[in-house]
């Protein structure tokens, strides 16, 4: 899975590098840095190929768009995982605390109504035997 | 007591047979209530499932649904566990996340942690309005190049996005205090300031009205004026 990702993150970096390089010609230019220039033009667009060829690989990834609400705050985009983790685990306790009551609930009204109705609860259970305990 | 039960394993029903209305169940279905027995299902585990439904059907229990499968996940189970993402969790809710973008992308040039609105760089708005061109990337030949030709010396300060760092460790709680509490003090004593002027300029007048009663008071009880009272004086100027 991470191998996938390697040569993404090789290209983007060398990309990002090359921009900066771009950068700082573009910030102080100077007529000797025309050809520096150039090439560095052209290695933007084989860059960007380079990226580009890299989709083929990654068309089974998805990203949830609130990633990018994050990036685009400029926040770190490991708190939604995190946000995203604790409210998981938050519903999952939800979750088991009710089922947990339910089944309280279950074994509680079954000894009631067998004191009330025992024959009936007899024939309940003996059906229910069949069946695997949940 | 018996009709609650009755509701409990459906009481809309039509009117019960005889047995089952002294039991207080709903009516069975034919060649059923009377029996009372649960058949136990002897048949081959493919048709267990339809004899339990007519196990079920025969008896008194007519509504009884199958029970959930325990296979089933459900959330009675601690789902990171599950999936095997406790270092996952441990990674990120166990210490505290940093809140920049620089932190995670420490290496990005330019300054990142601003939001992409502000310079029109967001991914959303390149996700919703992407960008026109076509759909492979062809190099830049001679004659496009010159287009690219630069006119010689350093760019103006405001076009220096490059060298804007987001500020590092050391100088990040300062940078938080300067975004922080920059703009608070100076609008704070500017409000505050404001404030008193405005007070100041209220009070004037007042002020004047006492001061000016004050010299009329001494006056009226120097040795020039004799004999002359303050309520009077009050009145006479509410007169005058």
């Amino acid at each position: 899975m991470a191998e996938k990702f390697d040569s993404l993150e090789e290209h983007l970096e060398k990309f990002v590098e090359n921009i900066r390089q771009l950068g700082i010609i573009v910030s102080d230019f100077q007529p000797s840095s025309q050809a520096g220039l150039s090439q560095k033009l052209n290695f933007m667009v084989t860059g960007l190929q380079d990226i580009d060829k890299c989709r083929q690989q990654l068309h089974d990834i998805s990203v949830p768009l609130e990633v990018f609400e994050y990036i685009d705050q400029g926040r770190n985009p490991q708190l939604y995982t995190k946000e995203c983790l604790e409210r998981a685990l938050a519903k999952n306790e939800q979750v088991k605390g009710k089922i947990d009551t339910m089944k309280k609930f279950k074994s509680l009204l079954i000894q009631e109504l067998t004191k009330v109705f025992p024959e009936d609860m007899a024939k309940y259970k003996a059906i229910r035997s069949e069946d695997p305990s949940p | 007591m018996m009709e609650n039960f009755s509701a409990l394993f459906g009481g809309t029903e039509p009117p019960p047979s005889t047995t089952a209305a002294a039991l207080g169940f709903g009516p069975g279905k034919p060649g059923g209530p009377g029996t009372g027995q649960p058949p136990v299902p002897t048949v081959t585990p493919v048709g267990e499932e339809t004899a339990r439904k007519a196990a079920a059907a025969s008896g008194p229990f007519y509504l009884m649904r199958e029970l959930p499968g325990t296979t089933e996940l459900t959330g009675s189970t601690n789902l990171i566990t599950h999936y095997n993402l406790e270092h996952a969790y441990n990674k990120f809710c166990g210490k505290k996340v940093k809140e920049k973008l620089s932190n995670f992308l420490p290496d990005l040039p330019g300054m990142i942690d601003l939001p992409g609105s502000h310079d029109n760089s967001s991914l959303r708005s390149l996700i919703e309005k992407p960008p026109i061109c076509g759909s492979s990337f062809n190099p830049i030949t001679g004659t496009m190049l010159t287009g690219f030709r630069l006119h010689a010396g350093p760019l103006p300060e405001q076009c220096r996005l490059m060298h804007i760092q987001p500020p590092k460790k050391k100088n990040k709680h300062k940078h938080k205090q300067s975004r922080t509490q920059d703009p608070v003090p100076p609008e704070t004593p500017s409000d505050s300031d404001h404030k008193k002027k405005k007070k100041k300029k209220e009070d004037d007048p007042e002020r004047k009205r006492k001061k000016k009663e004050k010299k009329k008071k001494k006056n009226r009880h120097s040795p020039e004026h004799p004999g002359v009272g303050s309520s009077q004086a009050s009145s006479s100027s509410s007169l005058r």
